[in-house]
């Protein structure tokens, strides 16, 4: 039978009896049924005592049976904080308690509770505020205590798959009891594509569970029913085991469903969430073997399990002795209906009850529940009569129990609709909030909108449902009504809130809070229920208040004087239920970019870096000989050829009539007369005159550029080229081909040799294609762009071809190059190349204020055009003195440590620049790089102090550059 | 005219930045518009036909396609005979089954049918010439979409709920009509989404920039494994067609 608690067929709707599965808690084998939760199983097995609560250490166990509480919070292998009463059981599953010390049977934190009086409400500001010193000694000790379950950051740690996934539906129903079931056949009734979600294994709600009439056949015939009529329509799709957590702007609803985050939107929403369950305040209400009367006709009709072997039940509705009815059906005896109401009405239910001869004992409440040894277990209820709102008489009864069943009201499952700023009025005849104003496109139906007669509850959901329809433009026959009467009075106690002299009466069972812990932070001024929130953390645990905010409002109502009429809840915020990090973050999606030759590259045994999204080679070989294989890269360039791929570069083809004079206005140089089949320099600067960018223009026709742009700030450029457009509205078409283009740099004095061998249609001497000249020809039978570029220093080719066909190039490079021992070269040895030409890099060498006149780039600025993007501010910089300059520099002693970046130049203690970049250069051999000095510093053989690693000042001295050739006779031969 | 031998794909100078990983797959290459494309599995249990009417992928990237743009795009592809709508995010099957997808009023996205022959195309490109000398006329511009973008074709009844996850667009086809064209981000990257349905199989081109090929083609085959999905060759879809 899988325990010692079980109940025979039929109860147990939940489980297959023909599929027994094992688990561990604590190390004991627990056997149970597939279909079974942790708690159930442990229940069935006669494990009573499931968790240790937060401050005091005391057992808890079963309380909702519904993932609505904390009492059940277990740790499953490394996964903290399940929820037992929702968590099926797998086989083999290792499953702790938690928030225990040593022992979860001989728990020592238990000891907390001795010295409860020392802990008082406010702990931490009383403690804090005044002896912040005190923290030192307190942290550990909080640290240790802090927290539920353990998370273990020395495991193993893995990836599990989380994914999301959008859903879209005209209307959504969230909550698939009755009143949602209703809802969503009349949505569909009208045509409207419907989305159910329910977190049960199947829709139905407490018509799975609940008792609606004295012989409990009216819940599952209903059910079957609207099952019936869901399956039979193809517009309703069913969302099970699934909670939707939260209800955003524009009906925006994150739904969890196992590993999968759903965003569904809805063009309107039904929230037929239901209600919860509202415990009674009382001396030791915590302890296990205290639940919701829901909670034990769950375990009874769902998993087939008795909550206990006699019970009392505390009541103050007609559901209590629903519950009671159910008890007896289960050969669980009843000692006692305590019943909070002097006079009980008399309904098919309670009239039920007495012919069973169940004792009613009228005007009563509980005022302490009898702790049994260990508290692992209540073992009987004292009752006794009340006198007045909160106070019970004397002549109190002891009843024999190892049960009480709490029914004496609800509270609006409401969060969702308080998401969706539904403004909330309180009723004085029923006792609980209402939805008073409800925004557009959304609709409440159900308990949630205070329907609470079964009848009632169908009807307003197929209500909610037809007008949601019609929200969303569908709708067929006539408006139905609205029910005549909910059902609601008579449903709710106003205060079933008993304090006890000897405390332990919980209002908050996550944090352990008792009836005088909120009274005392009244009196110490927090007397507003958001600040008595913060305050006394009631409402802040893991339910977030789902048994304990409507008791606080009802406190601070009794004793500020204000009327509950003008009081709310504490602001209710996303996630209804705890949400994963997984779940936000899964399924992850990181682009990556990748050139052509990406693969030929790691043939090579070459080391990626990342470059933005893009993959780049960083260079070729081991990581451990790093340097050795950048100089040698470095030495193949100057010696002999080498070839690097550039296709990250950003390419943009600029065409029309106005291209010249697109490109005049967006850069500092002149275009206008750039001769076809020569390439120039480009520099960006914007507004405020600051360099944002560099490249090459080429000029294929009076009416075609094709300008590159660096990797990284190539999407800008051709942003801000469509936005100045915009406003000048040139005849011109600006594309941005960056990945389109495969494109290598063939360089080196044996450049031109290997390149001849697959160029047609083209002379490659240097009288015919001199330095920054441009053409297009074939190159190994592809067709493509050639330019004579020279930022390695040496004379090269930049070669553009489709992207599709860079890797044949890359292949028909390599292969025409065998002969000299062509050498593939990366991205650090070209950062080494350059800076011996001293070449800048915009964003190393330039930064956020970086100005034409501080890089030493005047050459760059066209003299005699009217205008440029950053033109103006350029003519204002100029005729200010400088406060700093980009110079190049070498070392006064070569046997310094090279500077690196952001090493900061120093005149005295005073800092005026720093270095940008440098490197011992294997061509020349000694350091060169380039640095911001002070502009007194900035003439050639001046010396400056660089500040390097561990505080030492080395010597620099301004350089003129090119470092390499100066002459630049390499480059253009 | 496709050839039909155990091609190596790095024999042709025009490569799908994904052939590894469709020949690491199985796929028998044919040589089509200058590449390689998988033309089928010869391996696969099922057959391929019965995959693409559930769901499944296929690269098409060395295929034919291109494009135009700029003043007077509309006009000179209308004037050499392509048909297109007046509206935008809509895309026109042309006579020889090529598809002129309207991207914006100034801007035609061009592919070929799945026979790959590029006659449109070619055509096109061939007439497009600057004018010896301005004033020019306005015909707009080629763009090289042919090397810009990757272009994959999902297909099958579980095409919309895929692309669910990874895309927000409702793509079900009850909302999104043969021919309509969703310019959106698909696993967090720019995508052209086009519905082209295969006979009476659900199919959608993706379009996306070619150097986030492999990523996007480890996606989509991430999100079908869920629906029993596998790659495809060409072969499979045009049997779908006919």
């Amino acid at each position: 039978m899988a325990g010692m608690n079980r109940l025979p067929a039929p109860f147990g709707t939940w489980i297959d009896r023909t599929e027994k599965i094992s688990f561990t808690f604590e190390g004991k084998e627990i056997e149970g049924f597939a279909g079974d939760t942790i708690a159930s199983a442990l229940l069935a097995n006669g494990q009573t005592m499931i968790s240790r609560s937060f401050k005091y250490h005391r057992p808890r166990s079963v309380l909702t049976m519904a993932g609505q509480d904390s009492n059940t919070l277990v740790q499953v292998g490394d996964e903290p904080n399940c929820l037992a009463d929702k968590r099926r059981i797998e086989p083999g599953l290792a499953v702790e308690g938690q928030n225990y010390v040593g022992s979860f049977e001989d728990d020592k934190g238990r000891f907390t509770e001795l010295v409860e009086r020392f802990l008082p409400v406010g702990f931490y500001y009383r403690t804090f505020h005044e002896q912040k010193k005190s923290w030192k000694a307190w942290e550990p000790i909080i640290r240790r205590m802090a927290g539920l379950g353990k998370a273990d950051l020395k495991a193993d740690f893995h990836h599990s798959y989380y994914d999301k996934q959008y859903l879209f539906a005209d209307v959504a129903v969230i909550g698939g009891g009755p009143a949602g079931m209703a809802a969503a056949l009349g949505a569909a009734e009208g045509g409207a594509e419907v989305i159910l979600v329910d977190e049960g294994a199947e829709p139905g709600g407490s018509l799975w569970y609940a008792r609606f009439n004295f012989d409990g056949t009216h819940g599952s015939l209903t059910r079957a029913e609207l099952a019936a009529a869901i399956n039979g329509r193809r517009n309703i799709r069913v969302l099970s085991n699934a909670v939707c957590t939260g209800l955003f702007a524009d009906n925006w609803l994150p739904v969890i469903k196992d590993n999968r985050l759903y965003k569904l939107r809805a063009k309107s929403v039904v929230v037929a969430t239901g209600s919860i369950e509202q415990p009674s305040v009382f001396r030791n209400n915590d302890l296990p073997g205290v639940m919701f009367a829901s909670a034990a006709q769950r375990l009874i009709r769902l998993y087939g399990v008795k909550p206990g072997s006699r019970a009392v039940i505390l009541a103050a509705n007609d559901d209590a002795y629903g519950a009671a009815l159910e008890m007896l059906d289960a050969g669980i005896p009843v000692a006692a209906m305590v019943d909070l109401r002097a006079d009980v009405p008399n309904t098919e239910m309670t009239q039920a009850v007495r012919r069973a001869g169940v004792e009613i004992i009228a005007g009563h409440a509980i005022q302490e529940a009898i702790a049994g040894p260990g508290k692992t277990r209540i073992t009987g209820a004292v009752a006794a009569p009340v006198a007045g709102d909160g106070k019970l008489g004397n002549g109190g009864r002891n009843l024999a129990c190892d049960l009480i069943l709490m029914s004496v009201g609800y509270s609006p499952a409401a969060h969702l609709l308080h998401h969706a700023g539904t403004k909330f009025a309180y009723d004085t005849s029923s006792h609980m909030y209402r939805p008073d104003s409800v925004p557009a496109h959304v609709f409440a139906a159900g308990s949630v909108n205070q329907a609470y007669a079964l009848d009632a509850v169908l009807a307003d959901g197929r209500r909610a449902g037809w007008l949601a329809a019609r929200d969303a433009g569908y709708s067929s026959g006539a408006e139905p009504p609205a029910p005549a009467d909910l059902g609601c009075d008579g449903v709710t106690h106003p205060w079933p809130i008993f304090p006890h002299d000897k405390g332990m009466d919980f209002v908050d069972f996550d944090e352990d809070l008792k009836y005088k812990d909120l009274i005392n932070g009244i009196a110490d001024g927090f007397d507003n229920v958001e600040l008595l929130k913060r305050y006394s953390t009631v409402g802040m645990g893991p339910s977030q208040g789902k048994h304990s905010a409507v008791a606080a409002v009802r406190i601070v109502a009794r004793e500020t004087g204000e009327s509950l009429n003008r009081m709310s809840v504490t602001t209710q915020r996303p996630p209804y239920t705890p949400e994963k990090f997984a779940h936000m973050a899964g399924r992850v999606f990181e682009p990556e970019r990748r050139t052509a030759m990406h693969h030929r590259h790691l043939e090579l045994g070459a080391q990626m870096m990342p470059a933005g999204v893009w993959w780049r080679p960083a260079y070729y070989g081991q990581k451990s000989a790093r340097d050795q294989a950048i100089r040698d890269e470095v030495n193949a360039v100057r010696s002999n050829v080498g070839l690097i791929d550039v296709s990250t570069l950003g390419g943009l083809d600029v065409r029309g009539p106005d291209a010249a004079e697109l490109l005049n206005r967006m850069y500092t140089f002149a275009y206008a007369k750039q001769q076809i089949g020569r390439c120039r320099y480009v520099l960006m600067t914007d507004n405020a005159g600051v360099i944002t960018d560099d490249g090459v223009a080429v000029r294929f026709h009076d009416e075609h550029f094709y300008v590159t742009a660096t990797t990284s700030g190539v999407d800008a450029v051709y942003r801000q080229m469509l936005w100045w457009n915009a406003q000048w509205r040139l005849d011109v078409d600006v594309a941005n081909v960056t990945a389109a283009y495969a494109g290598v740099n063939i360089a080196g004095p044996k450049s031109r040799e290997v390149l001849k061998r697959v160029c047609e249609g083209v002379d490659l001497s240097a009288q015919a294609f001199p330095y920054m000249g441009a053409a297009t020809a074939e190159v190994a039978g592809i067709p493509a762009r050639i330019m004579r570029v020279g930022f390695v220093g040496e004379l090269g080719y930049e070669i553009h071809v489709p992207a599709s066909q860079g890797e044949a190039l890359w292949d028909a490079l390599m292969a025409a190059g065998g002969q000299e021992g062509i050498s593939p070269f990366g991205v650090e040895a070209q950062r080494v190349l350059r800076l011996e030409k001293g070449h800048i890099i915009v964003s190393q060498d330039t930064d956020g204020l970086t100005s034409v006149w501080e890089a030493d780039m005047a050459w760059a600025v066209a003299k005699t055009k009217p205008f440029f993007v950053g033109g103006r501010s350029a003519e204002i910089q100029a005729k200010k003195p400088l406060t700093r300059k980009l110079v190049g520099f070498t070392l006064a002693n070569d046997g310094d440590p090279c500077p690196e970046e952001c090493h900061l130049v120093l005149q005295g203690e005073e800092i005026v620049g720093r270095v940008t970049s440098a490197v011992r250069s294997p061509s020349l051999n000694k350091v060169v790089g380039l640095a911001y000095v002070h502009p007194s510093d900035g003439e050639p053989g001046k010396q400056f102090e660089i500040k390097v690693d561990g505080g030492r000042r080395i010597t620099g001295v301004v350089t003129k550059y090119p470092f390499y050739d100066p002459d630049n006779k390499r480059q253009e031969m | 005219m496709a050839s039909l031998t155990n091609l190596d794909p790095a024999t042709l100078k025009r490569r799908s930045f994904i052939y590894r990983k469709l020949a690491a797959a199985g796929a028998e290459f044919a040589e089509v518009n200058g590449g390689a494309v998988a033309m089928r599995y010869p391996e696969r249990r099922e057959s391929e036909a019965l995959t693409a009417r559930r769901m499944a992928l296929a690269d098409l990237s060395v295929l034919p396609h291109g494009g135009f743009k700029g003043r007077g795009t509309v006009e000179w592809l209308t004037s050499q005979g392509v048909q297109i709508g007046t509206d935008s995010n809509k895309a026109h099957v042309q006579a020889g089954g090529e598809l002129a997808a309207r991207l914006a009023p100034t801007e035609i996205f061009l592919l070929d049918s799945l026979q790959g022959t590029g006659r449109l195309i070619g055509k096109l490109n061939n007439a497009w010439q600057w004018a010896p000398s301005a004033p020019r006329p306005q015909q707009g511009y080629p763009t090289p979409r042919q090397d810009s973008h990757a272009w994959f074709m999902v297909s099958g009844e579980k095409s919309a709920e895929m692309f669910a996850k990874i895309c927000g667009i409702d793509l079900r086809p009850r909302h999104c009509p043969i021919g309509t064209i969703a310019q959106t981000s698909a696993a967090k990257m720019n995508a052209i989404i086009i519905r082209a349905d295969l006979g009476s199989t659900l199919a959608f081109h993706l379009l996306a920039d070619i150097a986030s090929a492999e990523y996007l083609w480890t996606c989509v085959e991430d999100a079908i494994a869920e629906y029993d999905g596998g790659i495809v060759g060409l072969a499979a879809l045009r049997s779908l067609q006919a």
